[in-house]
């Protein structure tokens, strides 16, 4: 595997003519490899989402997922959309992520649930699930899976991210920290996850941009940015996040400051593991809905 | 300007992290059963890796501080936020203060040795401890069981750790309040800045690091100091750094201007290493090199 160095970077920034003190902290873009085909990532945010207080608005928030989910097939309403990702036979899990201190809010595992059961999937064939995914009878018996989760600053991986949501598949999750996690992206080839995954969505209702100690969740910390991302790919939907976390960081602290450690799963997963693309220029970022301070 | 500009041709790399099993440690004996209106009604005990049932991933910042144990407990009460107490015990002092480099923002005093603290979470490190108190949300009663329990947490530690010594010899001027870390895992080499995807300074439980801040955020510059178990891995390791950040440098090249016009410096004296990172200017990062060893 070829290692990179910050003087190696510097040196392709150069090459390319990109602004490179940018680069240089976030270096997902130098590392991603040139490739022609984009992947395409609907963002969609409602200002209205926490309307009524501290927890998103139902109503609301299905709506923003309905439209995401339609504009990403390109489907003439919600519920075509869903009937191209999930069939009547199909048996789902949905992978949520259940930390107890910034879980996947349940408005939204109830809402994807809703909307795989009125695709005719009967009622024991779909499961909300996350630390039990190993054992779960539905999950064991998978034919798809739904990825959701929030995203946050990680301690050791930079964030937690769509990526390292499947590490609850994996035999002993701890295989998958060397290296600041740096092979999560191989995740996706144990036999429970290989290509079963329909739908990826990460949750940007109110993410965490820092973090103090490792397993600290502070409100100072955390904003409603009140968006949603979905997509097919899960290196460009994580990717769209990480630069939405770092744009807010820049926000907060007033100058650059990068994530300790770096999310390089992310690009990793792109350059070293050819899982999907991490590269912004790549990716086709469809935005719908409020825009201020996306960050993207 | 200095007096060595190294250049050995040694491989070198990453030892494993160290950890020493865990001893059981008993601080919780100072904590109520009852606070307010809140119980206790879940103590925790880990130890090692066992964290990982605990915290998943984030285990691992502490584990790799030499983790011996953590202790703690939640307290719950009616219709109020919880609130849980995390007391991390780590194989020193040094370690200790570690994991607090990593987890502040500002230089704070208000508990033990080195104290953040928020509405709705304290933290600090005291002799080889690490403690933690959150509560899910800020309310009058939460912060009130907050202040409670992390004075209960600093007096139940009744010794003090020792900073390490490698820190005294951070240059002061231009030093950013609060900004540094210590470490000895090469993961955390790239926590201000990108350096490197592997471990190009020979980071390792041997070794004692520190990066730094300084100046102000639109002309901060950062500098690595590693000091290493001897002269020959100090060598060993320069020699790779030189190689994949500036091999342009020799012993006639202090400093060097990179592709992004910045200035970068580079040098060992004895058993230590000494980096500087994004100057503005070639005399920023040769006079802050030179004050090193001052």
């Amino acid at each position: 595997m070829e290692s990179i160095t910050r003087r190696e970077l510097l040196k392709r920034t150069a090459a390319l003519a990109v602004g490179s003190s940018l680069l240089l902290s976030r270096p997902v873009t130098a590392w991603a490899q040139q490739k022609d085909a984009t992947s395409k990532v609907v963002l969609i945010r409602n200002q209205k989402l926490f309307a009524n207080g501290a927890s998103p608005d139902p109503e609301v928030c299905a709506a923003m997922l309905d439209e995401a989910v339609r504009t990403l097939t390109g489907q003439a309403d919600a519920k075509a959309a869903w009937a191209s990702i999930i069939h009547p036979n199909d048996i789902v899990g949905i992978k949520t992520n259940e930390w107890n201190s910034f879980p996947t809010p349940p408005e939204l595992n109830a809402l994807i649930k809703a909307r795989v059961l009125a695709t005719g999937v009967g009622e024991e064939n779909v499961s909300v699930d996350d630390r039990g995914v190993k054992t779960n009878p539905v999950f064991r018996r998978a034919t798809a899976l739904i990825n959701v989760r929030p995203m946050r600053t990680h301690a050791w991986s930079g964030v937690g991210s769509l990526l390292k949501n499947y590490i609850m598949f994996a035999e002993k999750p701890s295989d998958y920290h060397d290296d600041s996690c740096a092979p999560l992206a191989t995740l996706q080839e144990l036999p429970a996850v290989k290509g079963k995954t329909r739908l990826h969505i990460l949750a940007l209702l109110a993410p965490q941009f820092h973090h103090l100690a490792a397993n600290t969740v502070t409100e100072e910390f955390t904003w409603k940015y009140s968006g949603l991302a979905v997509g097919f790919d899960p290196v460009a939907v994580d990717s769209v996040g990480l630069r939405i976390i770092e744009g807010k960081r820049r926000d907060y602290f007033g100058e650059d400051r990068p994530l300790n450690p770096p999310a390089k799963h992310i690009a990793l997963a792109d350059t070293r593991y050819h899982l999907g693309t991490s590269d912004p220029s790549k990716i086709q970022l469809v935005k719908l809905g409020w825009d201020e301070s996306s960050y993207v | 300007m200095r007096n060595v500009y190294l250049f050995f041709f040694l491989l070198c790399g990453s030892g494993p992290l160290a950890f020493i099993h865990a001893q059981k440690i008993n601080l919780m004996k100072y904590f109520p059963e009852q606070y307010q209106s809140y119980r206790a009604d879940q103590w925790l005990d880990f130890e090692g890796e066992a964290l990982y049932d605990y915290i998943n991933g984030g285990a691992e910042l502490y584990l790799s501080y030499g983790l011996k144990g953590m202790t703690g407990c939640k307290y719950n009460g009616d219709g109020l936020p919880q609130v849980t107490v995390e007391i991390y015990e780590m194989t020193s002092s040094k370690n200790a203060f570690g994991v607090y480099t990593q987890s502040r923002d500002r230089e704070e005093y208000d508990y033990g040795q080195g104290s953040q603290r928020y509405d709705d979470f304290i933290l600090f490190w005291k002799d080889r401890y690490f403690v933690i108190i959150t509560a899910q949300k800020a309310t009058p009663e939460s912060r009130d069981a907050l202040l409670h329990l992390a004075a209960l947490a600093e007096e139940a530690i009744p010794g003090e750790g020792e900073i390490p010594a490698l820190v005294a010899e951070l240059p002061k001027e231009g030093l950013v309040p609060g900004g540094y870390l210590y470490f000895h895992h090469y993961i955390w080499l790239n926590a201000y800045l990108f350096i490197a995807d592997y471990n190009i300074a020979g980071i390792s439980d041997q070794t004692d690091a520190l990066l730094a801040k300084y100046g102000e955020a639109d002309a901060r510059c950062y500098l690595l100091l590693v000091q290493y178990p001897n002269p020959e891995e100090a060598l060993k390791a320069g020699e790779e750094m030189r190689k994949g950040l500036a091999p342009e440098l020799s012993a006639d090249t202090a400093s060097i201007r990179l592709e992004d016009g910045s200035w970068f410096t580079l040098g060992v004296q004895g058993n230590k290493l000494a980096a500087i990172f994004n100057g503005q200017t070639r005399e920023q990062v040769e006079n802050l090199y030179q004050s090193i060893y001052k």
